[in-house]
């Protein structure tokens, strides 16, 4: 249930972090939150963001060579995570699983190995790459949207409807044969994000309120599951659900994958086409109004893709903590500040994150297979410290 | 999408060569089936929780996902055509402990679909349909695409079964399917008689049960976990054993297998008298017979219930409350027991 301890730590946030959209010159001081400490730094330098004609980023090629770089660890990172697992799969196992299905006069292996590989093993990994990319990029745009340094993906309370509709499908089996756990969970992130929509509608869309109606969407929809695991189900469908909200990627397979691999691009891409707004939006609505930025135009759409991207994966592998918290903090120190710069990283570093962290969750505790949620939190939370520390925010 | 067409197209190839093999019909009848008319059954084929599994001969590498159909299978003499077990509960009891030796144990908990596969097997048994998930060994139909068939025990089956079947004769159906598949006929046949004959034994006195047209009450407490009882419901196979020897089970108003209730309503319901799952093989607070005892004596009001005050309580292994092939021993304690107490004229 790490969803819901972050869901729960989150409502003390704001109180400190967001006053309610301060003006550009209080954009300086500390309220400005945690987002970078350049920031904070009081001085006009700090205070103005770059104008977004500017923000083009000159790609140094250090810059240019970072991001190179970690494309190549990514594809590295696939192929050599494709190896891990209960199961010891060779690189000649690998050569002849593709070397069977490219038509290469190779020796094919035993169907049940193939099907080990093929079926499970390598949708998962890719499975992994793109959820990885996808929840990284969403908290990047919801920490920048939403001003607060503890926005994560789920923040919109999609996973918590994700999870009511998940448990209304396995437990109370409504809909069970036309939509399955997955098209449950995905009807459920959807309504939770309709809900979301429906109350930010007379309120207005601005960062507090954001934050605050998504605690108490998914508040509510955490209530839901809770209920109905706890009033009709065994202990043995209770420990089902509870792995599934955990996040695991064990579900996935080819269908999924295809799913997420033309959402994903999709949602990442028009993220970037929104980077120079994201950099105003990270300095205020005032900020961003002034810079010519359609404030509210502009949230609703990252609001859509971010819910759309994570309901997408959260449908298919569950509620996957901490990627999205701490891989865009972790990425902003390397790679500044800088939206159209930052997104790309952010990606990249989410997928290798993830594609890792569910490598040790099949193997750490062989052969039993622990929810990847579990290791993302508890490599995640270290790593987060390290973060904080050296950008002396703790 | 794709994956789904390569499904489809396993599938039809499955189908084409099944056709085949029932068309040529040149390979030799192996005596599998001898009820079947003639040479055309060279395929065994059963019917298992609304899926049709055929065989081209008797499995050589089956792996069994649960410890039930673990036990079932060393009690058909399998263990030589077995390529796995997992999904453990409690100890293995003394009587398979040999034959359970020789069986690699593919996972000590819940087999995923890559264990499974790594394990390659021709055959796959499981008590219930929730093992074969997507996140778990994979569905039936993905293993059915590998020709892997995939069985799972009537007992679990509720929607395909024929309605008014006991749980007792669902197993029995089971014994005979799998005999079936692994040309075992004669030792399932035996094994079938024997609990059958066992059931009917357990019933023999039901009828001299009842004081004043009342059958007497029971609670079955499983589990005190957390403190809380867990007890039977009507859908669990306690409820058919009350009936089975004679008495009522006192919690048949929860449609449930095992629900957790409150020591209030316990005392409410007033058992005549109290069986107690003991668990201490799995080793939890709470799970030995003794613990359970204790827990009883130590509540305000549960320790004035009668039935605790006279201790009128039977002692069962808790593992064989749940339908397996050790149920009929239990059976026959709880049978025993009740002449014990008198219940019996």
């Amino acid at each position: 249930m790490s969803a819901d301890a972050a869901g729960r730590a989150r409502p003390a946030a704001p109180a400190t972090d967001l006053a309610p959209e301060p003006a550009p010159a209080a954009a300086t001081g500390p309220s400005v939150g945690l987002l970078h400490p350049s920031a904070r730094t009081p001085g006009p330098a700090a205070a103005v963001p770059p104008p977004p004609s500017a923000a083009a980023p000159r790609y140094g090629p250090a810059r240019a060579g970072l991001l190179t770089a970690m494309a190549v660890v990514l594809a590295a990172s696939v192929a050599a995570a494709t190896r891990v697992g209960t199961a010891d799969v060779g690189w000649t196992d690998l050569a002849r699983v593709f070397g069977a299905r490219l038509g290469l006069d190779t020796e094919p292996l035993p169907p049940l190995l193939d099907s080990l590989v093929w079926d499970l093993r390598l949708p998962r990994v890719l499975m992994a790459a793109l959820v990885g990319a996808a929840l990284a990029v969403c908290g990047t745009v919801l920490q920048a949207v939403t001003r607060n340094a503890l926005a994560d993906p789920y923040l919109l309370g999609v996973s918590s409807g994700a999870g009511a509709g998940a448990v209304a499908v396995v437990v109370l089996g409504a809909g069970a044969g036309t939509l399955g756990v997955t098209g449950g969970a995905l009807a459920g992130a959807l309504l939770a994000f309709a809900g979301l929509l429906l109350l930010l509608r007379r309120t207005g869309l601005d960062s507090v309120r954001i934050v605050l109606t998504g605690v108490v969407v998914g508040q509510l929809f955490t209530a839901l599951t809770s209920l109905a695991l706890m009033a009709s189900a065994d202990a043995d469908t209770t420990r089902a659900v509870t792995h599934w909200l955990l996040g695991s990627m064990a579900p996935a397979r080819w269908d999924a994958v295809v799913v997420c691999a033309v959402v994903t691009p999709l949602g990442l891409g028009a993220a970037w086409l929104c980077a120079n707004a994201l950099d105003g939006l990270a300095f205020g609505a005032d900020t961003a109004a002034s810079l010519g930025i359609g404030v509210r135009r502009t949230r609703m759409l990252l609001l859509v893709v971010t819910a759309v991207l994570t309901s997408v994966a959260v449908a298919t592998v569950g509620a996957i903590g901490f990627v999205g918290l701490i891989v865009p903090h972790g990425v902003r120190f390397l790679a500044g500040p800088l939206h159209r710069v930052l997104l790309p990283h952010a990606a990249l570093a989410g997928a290798v994150f993830l594609v890792w962290t569910d490598a040790l969750a099949r193997v750490v505790f062989a052969p039993r297979e622990v929810p990847v949620g579990v290791v993302t939190a508890l490599i995640g939370v270290p790593l987060f410290l390290v973060v904080l520390r050296r950008r002396g925010e703790l | 999408m794709r994956h789904r067409a390569r499904t489809g197209l396993a599938l039809t190839l499955v189908l084409a060569s099944a056709a085949a093999a029932a068309g040529c019909a040149t390979t030799p009848d192996r005596g599998t089936d001898r009820t079947a008319a003639g040479a055309a059954a060279a395929r065994t084929a059963v019917t298992s929780c609304g899926s049709r599994l055929s065989f081209d001969g008797p499995p050589k590498r089956a792996v069994a996902l649960d410890q039930t159909s673990t036990e079932t299978l060393l009690e058909l003499g399998l263990q030589d055509r077995m390529a796995g077990t997992a999904n453990l509960k409690t100890k293995i009891p003394a009587q398979y402990q040999e034959a359970y030796a020789k069986v690699p144990v593919i996972a000590p908990k819940i087999a995923t679909g890559e264990q499974l596969r790594a394990a390659t097997p021709d055959f796959v048994v499981a008590g219930s349909t929730d093992l074969y998930t997507k996140d778990r060994a994979g569905t039936r139909e993905e293993l059915a695409a590998l020709q892997v068939p995939a069985f799972v025990s009537a007992v679990d089956c509720p929607q395909q079964n024929e309605a008014g079947k006991s749980p007792f004769e669902l197993l029995f159906s089971d014994y005979e399917a799998l005999g079936k598949v692994f040309g075992a006929e004669d030792r399932a046949a035996a094994l079938a008689r024997e609990q059958r004959a066992a059931v009917a034994k357990a019933g023999e006195s039901a009828a001299g049960t009842a004081r004043d047209g009342k059958q007497p009450t029971v609670v079955y407490l499983y589990s005190v976990f957390n403190g809380m009882p867990y007890v039977a419901g009507r859908t669990g196979l306690p409820s058919e054993m009350s009936r089975i020897v004679g008495a009522r089970n006192a919690f048949d108003d929860v449609e449930e297998d095992w629900p957790e209730v409150s020591w209030e309503e316990v005392a409410r319901r007033n058992p005549d008298f109290i069986v107690i799952g003991d668990l201490s093989e799995r080793g939890r607070p709470g799970d030995s017979a003794a613990e359970k005892r204790r827990a009883m004596a130590e509540d305000p009001v549960v320790s004035k219930l009668a039935a605790v005050r006279d201790n009128r309580i039977v002692e069962v292994p808790g593992i064989e409350l749940d339908p397996s092939v050790r149920s009929v021993h239990a059976l026959g304690l709880l049978a025993a027991g009740m002449k014990d107490l008198g219940y019996v004229r």
